[in-house]
């Protein structure tokens, strides 16, 4: 299946802001069973866009503005091959957990396997996993199959409940959350059993069913399970993964992959606001210049503080949440 | 080479101790004026001075916070305090002897500010600040060497006192109740307050003999050729450092910064005491301190915050 | 090889005092199992400690106090001082310094000098492996683990090609003479290592006030090292750049360190600079100078990795430059030192230093380690809590002296407390045999007595390891105490290294 994909954001600002730097992870991944055929970014304003490969093998784009401006817009066109993955068995061999615990031992997935920022236990994690049941008792593959489904039922989609940083336990607390918060409490879970989990930002081409906001980027948990190899889950939607879901990044949690993570001087009193269009279509879809309907997020407040001097003034954050 | 914020400090460093010297000066002549049972023009020029120094006549209590009052950023002890800081920024700019010479004004400042005793303190304060800041001085010109940073120490010293000289000038060369500011009428005591506070009377009646009169004192304070606190001289100054300055930077001649500082030193150069009196002295004067501060910004966005994305195009 | 018993071995039936030597000033001075710079255990005079008994004989009490007071005053002036934190009076105290210098012998030093090169060059050669190909992690030599769950590791520099392979271009080992008289390492320092203004003060200071003395000496000259550390960064000037730019990169004045920032700025004769200076355009650095923006191609950071980069690391810094790690990756800057080379100073990490060695260089190491338990271990874990009172329990990601207990000297409470950190997170700590390192003779006021000394040498890794012969040694001015760090009550000496 071949999909285009355009993405836009775009940030504005109350007051003219100047010296962005950015960063941005939006270029889909050319591995396993997708490969990006063609990717291209733009900015407004304009800069010199340039792009190198993280540690987790993901393209990051990045580029500065150094002059004043009061919006920065950026659009990005992808075309991507998805293919359908291999059917997989039920359950794993009756050898799943050893093999896991094998895994482990040899170091490699060490950080797949510690908590990370976003992944942090809390007595409200335990309190879930016990709510389900979770233990070893099962199959690791079931076990996954289980939680998917159990996450779905168990908690409310609703976006804008969350924030872009906002830890595991606002999720735990109300059941409601955004796909960003499933994908986390899901790889705190599994990996809490001892299954080395990443988190995948990416694209979900919707069709009817799909809980998740059509027109947003979208995030789920990918699991590396002995034999069968990385298996993605999607908690959100309670679906593994499959030739609908666009790979854009991978990392430990959404810290190490957020879509645009950047930097701005600007006064203290600057507000900016955050807006995002996405639209996935087969590859024969042509998005004409119609606007992009924007989907609002909140963004982090950026308290921080101040340099002091004549020629100082303040970086700000600019990060976008994965719905 | 200079970086742009050591450039700035610098500026500072200089920019507050002038400050600072001439507020102590103020202070020392107002706590002058008020003692004993002034004069009519004494209690003008009280009301003068503490116009200048932006607060209301009164005690000595009040000469207290002028001196001491860390929250005023005006005080003596504020400027001492903000030129440290500045100067401890540049510590690898500046000479040793420099740095201790400051860092010993603050401690000294920071003491006396301690001590209880009442009574003439503000006279001796005032005194202690000018001295130390004098010895700054002679230990900067016998120290640095004259490159980039020299001048940018030049530079703030010379056009904070164009400007607060133009202030004082103006506060009482021209009537505060007169609302179209009008010439007021002074007479000798106020004359010889406004320049005592310009540590000016000697170098006056060297000049014109003690024989003071309105016309000359504006002439001295304004367009005397030689004397180092008239605003001919310091414009002077200001003009001959943003010159080096501009030289230093390998920017075209004849930048903004460089523009403004020469048409006010020409004009000062070509000027004449008599047509500026008769015309309106407070415009002028407010001209001056404006001109001032159109050169501060031009030389703060050429050298010191201009924008990025020009430098980079540049 | 277990230091500790080897060195009780060698533990003779010695003199208490000093022989030969008149009470007066030395009538405090005990001799005990520390090895003791100055006199033998049999109690008679270091041959090469000869010329300076004789100079301390030859002086009175009055004498060297008033000495003492002209030494103290020429810091003063001289601003060489550090900033007290959290003294709104913006106090600056000066390190402080005893008067006697301290020596080591020539043939002392070309051993420590092969030592901390053979160091130095595996260390380096450990960081390219583990930010890359990870060779001596698939061996297994060193736990994958141990690495990856280093709080100064940087997954962000895997695979980031350094210039010339040079991580750590400036080190501030650590090292202790134990009672054998052996020396050992007891840390590395491979991140920001501070105190070498002090090195080069202190023997301005002591030239001054004991001219005779120096000239009796033939002691190796020090005065060299902003040379030696401008040519390190030469080599590190990335090969686009026909005429680099060097700079110094400071937190800025609140910094404990400041004044030697600015020192060695000045001693190399490149700006200062702090992060508001600097801004990245196009990956490429440059720093705001009057006459417009000027490319910057080396910097000498003395800015933790945590704060170097808000776009890629801690995003509240202010201290750093928003894409300086991508302009570093693009490698069209340089950083001495490197981004991530903490993991190699980690004190859990610090036990693999010798197999580190054998696996890069397949040599045996110069230097020993001193023992040391990792509290991950449960073995080792098991024998440390039962042996808390012997030992000493040091934080792995601490510096500075902060986080230890020291078993002999702590009180019930606090071994309570440590218990209970270590068993929170066991890979957080390490523990070590205390270690009774060497005393040396200082002026403690009413005399001299000995105090507990180390030694933290310079080394330059560039175009060769350089050393330049001396160091900073440290002492612990509080009788009986083994803490140097001059946060607790520390102070250093002049170290001579004498030419034979």
């Amino acid at each position: 299946m071949r999909y285009t994909i355009k993405h836009v954001t775009r940030f504005v600002y109350d007051a003219a802001i100047s010296e962005s730097v950015m960063e941005a992870r939006m270029q889909p991944r050319s591995d396993g069973l997708q490969r990006c055929l063609h990717f291209s970014l733009s900015t407004s304003p304009g800069s010199r866009v340039l792009m190198y490969q993280d540690h987790d093998g993901n393209s990051v784009h990045h580029f500065n503005i150094p002059g004043r401006h009061s919006r920065l817009t950026l659009t990005t066109d992808a075309l991507v091959e998805c293919s359908e993955p291999p059917e997989l068995p039920y359950r794993l061999g009756p050898q799943g957990w050893s093999q896991l615990d094998a895994l482990a031992a040899s170091g490699e997935w060490f950080e797949l396997l510690a908590p990370s920022a976003f992944t942090q236990p809390s007595e409200l994690l335990t309190a879930f996993a016990s709510e389900l049941g979770l233990t070893r008792g099962n199959d690791p593959l079931v076990l996954l199959r289980r939680l998917t489904s159990e996450m779905y039922k168990r908690f409310e989609y609703a976006p804008r409940s969350t924030r872009v940083d906002s830890p595991i336990d606002d999720a735990l607390r109300s059941r409601r959350g955004v796909c960003q918060d499933f994908a986390h409490v899901f790889i705190a879970l599994a990996r809490s059993v001892g299954i080395p989990t990443r988190y995948v930002s990416g694209y979900l081409f919707h069709e009817g069913g799909d809980r998740s906001t059509d027109g947003a980027t979208h995030a789920w948990a990918e699991a590396l399970l002995p034999e069968v190899g990385w298996v993605g889950f999607d908690p959100t939607n309670n679906l593994l993964a499959g030739d609908r879901h666009v790979r854009v990044a991978i990392g430990r949690d959404y810290a190490d992959v957020p879509p645009t993570r950047g930097v701005y001087k600007g006064s203290t009193a600057v507000k900016s606001e955050l807006a995002v269009a996405v639209q996935v279509g087969p590859a024969q879809s042509l998005f004409g210049s119609d606007p992009v309907p924007f989907t609002p997020w909140k963004s982090r407040d950026a308290a921080g503080q101040l340099v002091d001097g004549d020629l100082g003034s303040q970086d700000q954050v600019q990060d976008q949440q994965q719905q | 080479m200079l970086l742009a914020r050591v450039a700035d400090s610098l500026y500072w460093v200089s920019r507050y101790l002038e400050r600072a010297e001439h507020h102590a000066r103020v202070l020392d002549v107002a706590l002058d004026f008020g003692l004993g049972q002034p004069s009519d023009g004494g209690h003008r020029v009280l009301d003068r001075l503490h116009g200048v120094l932006g607060g209301q006549p009164g005690a000595e209590e009040d000469y207290e916070g002028a001196l001491f009052d860390a929250d005023d950023r005006n005080s003596v002890v504020a400027c001492v305090v903000a030129a440290r800081e500045n100067a401890r920024q540049v510590r690898e700019e500046i000479s040793s002897d420099m740095w201790e010479q400051v860092n010993a004004l603050f401690l000294r400042v920071r003491q006396m500010q301690g001590e209880s005793s009442r009574g003439a303190r503000t006279h001796f304060v005032s005194k202690a600040v000018i001295d130390g800041i004098h010895l700054f001085h002679g230990i900067t010109d016998s120290t640095m060497g004259r490159g980039e940073g020299w001048q940018y120490l030049q530079l703030g010293r010379f056009l904070e006192r164009a400007t607060i000289t133009a202030a004082l000038i103006d506060s009482f060369l021209t009537d505060p109740s007169d609302g179209a500011h009008g010439r007021a009428a002074l007479d000798q005591s106020e004359l010889s307050a406004l320049l005592r506070a310009c540590s000016a009377l000697e170098a006056y009646c060297r000049h014109y003999t003690a024989d003071i009169r309105a016309e000359r004192v504006a002439e001295f304070l304004l367009l005397n050729h030689d004397f180092p606190r008239s605003i001919r001289f310091a414009a002077r100054c200001v003009e001959g450092s943003l010159l080096s300055i501009g030289q230093h930077s390998g920017r075209k001649p004849g930048g903004r910064a460089e523009r403004l500082a020469g048409r006010l030193h020409a004009s000062l150069e070509y000027g004449q005491v008599d047509e500026i009196l008769n015309d309106n002295p407070h415009a002028y004067l407010v001209g001056i301190e404006r001109q001032c501060a159109q050169i501060h910004a031009a030389v703060s966005q050429t050298y010191l915050t201009y924008a990025i994305d020009a430098a980079l195009s540049a | 090889m277990n230091g500790l018993a080897q060195a009780a071995a060698a533990q003779t039936a010695g003199a208490t005092r000093p022989i030969g030597v008149p009470p007066g000033l030395f009538g405090q001075y005990e001799l005990g199992r520390p090895f003791d710079e100055m006199f033998q255990p049999d109690g008679t005079v270091r041959p090469h400690c000869r010329p300076l008994l004789e100079e301390l004989l030859a002086a009175s009490l009055p004498q060297l106090r008033q000495t003492q007071v002209d030494a103290d005053r020429a810091f003063l002036t001289q601003g060489i001082t550090f900033t007290v934190y959290g003294d709104e009076q913006g106090t600056e105290r000066i390190f402080p310094f005893d008067l006697l210098p301290r020596m080591i012998t020539g043939r002392e030093w070309d051993t420590l000098s092969r030592g901390l090169t053979q160091r130095l060059t595996a260390i380096n050669l450990f960081l390219k492996d583990v930010y890359h190909e990870g060779r001596i992690l698939s061996e297994g030599i060193v736990p994958r683990e141990l690495v990856y769950s280093c709080r100064h590791y940087r997954r962000e520099m895997r695979g980031v090609h350094v210039h010339r392979d040079i991580y750590v271009s400036v080190a501030g080992m650590d090292l202790v003479r134990l009672e054998d008289g052996r020396w050992v390492v007891l840390e590395d320092n491979l991140r920001v290592p501070s105190g070498v203004s002090y090195m080069l003060a202190n023997r301005e200071v002591t030239k001054r006030v004991f001219p005779g003395l120096f000239s009796r000496y033939n002691v190796r000259p020090i005065s060299h090292y902003g040379q030696a550390l401008l040519a390190t960064l030469q080599t590190l000037a990335p090969p686009t750049s026909s005429d680099p730019t060097f700079v110094v990169l400071t937190p800025g004045v609140g910094n404990s360190a400041y004044f030697e920032h600015a020192f060695l700025a000045r001693e190399m004769g490149v700006p200062l600079v702090e992060g508001r200076d600097l801004l990245v355009h196009d990956n490429v650095v440059y720093m705001r100078t009057t006459s417009g923006l000027r490319r910057v191609d080396v910097i000498y950071r003395r800015v933790d990795d945590d704060f170097l980069d808000p776009l890629a690391f801690r995003r509240d810094s202010y201290l750093g430059v928003a894409g300086l790690l991508n302009a570093y990756r693009a490698g069209n800057v340089s950083l001495a030192n490197a981004i991530g080379t903490g993991v190699a100073d980690d004190k859990a990490l610090y036990a693999y230093i010798p197999e580190i060695i054998r696996f890069y260089l397949s040599e045996e190491p110069i230097l020993p380690n001193v023992d040391t338990y990792l509290l991950s271990r449960p073995d080792d874990r098991r024998y440390v809590l039962e042996h808390l009172e012997e030992l000493v329990v040091k934080a792995v990601g601490e510096a500075g002296g902060y986080g230890m207990l020291i078993g002999p000297h702590s009180t019930a409470d606090e071994r309570a407390h440590f218990r209970h950190l270590i068993l929170a997170d066991p890979r957080n700590f390490i523990a070590q045999p205390t270690l009774a390192f060497s005393r040396a003779g200082c002026f403690v006021g009413d005399g001299i007595e000995p105090r507990h000394v180390d030694l933290r040498p310079y080394v330059l890794f560039g175009e060769k390891v350089s050393i330049v012969p001396g160091g900073l040694s440290r002492v612990a001015l509080r009788k009986g105490s083994l803490v140097v760090n001059s946060s607790q009550g520390g102070g250093s000496k002049d170290t001579w290294v004498l030419l034979d």
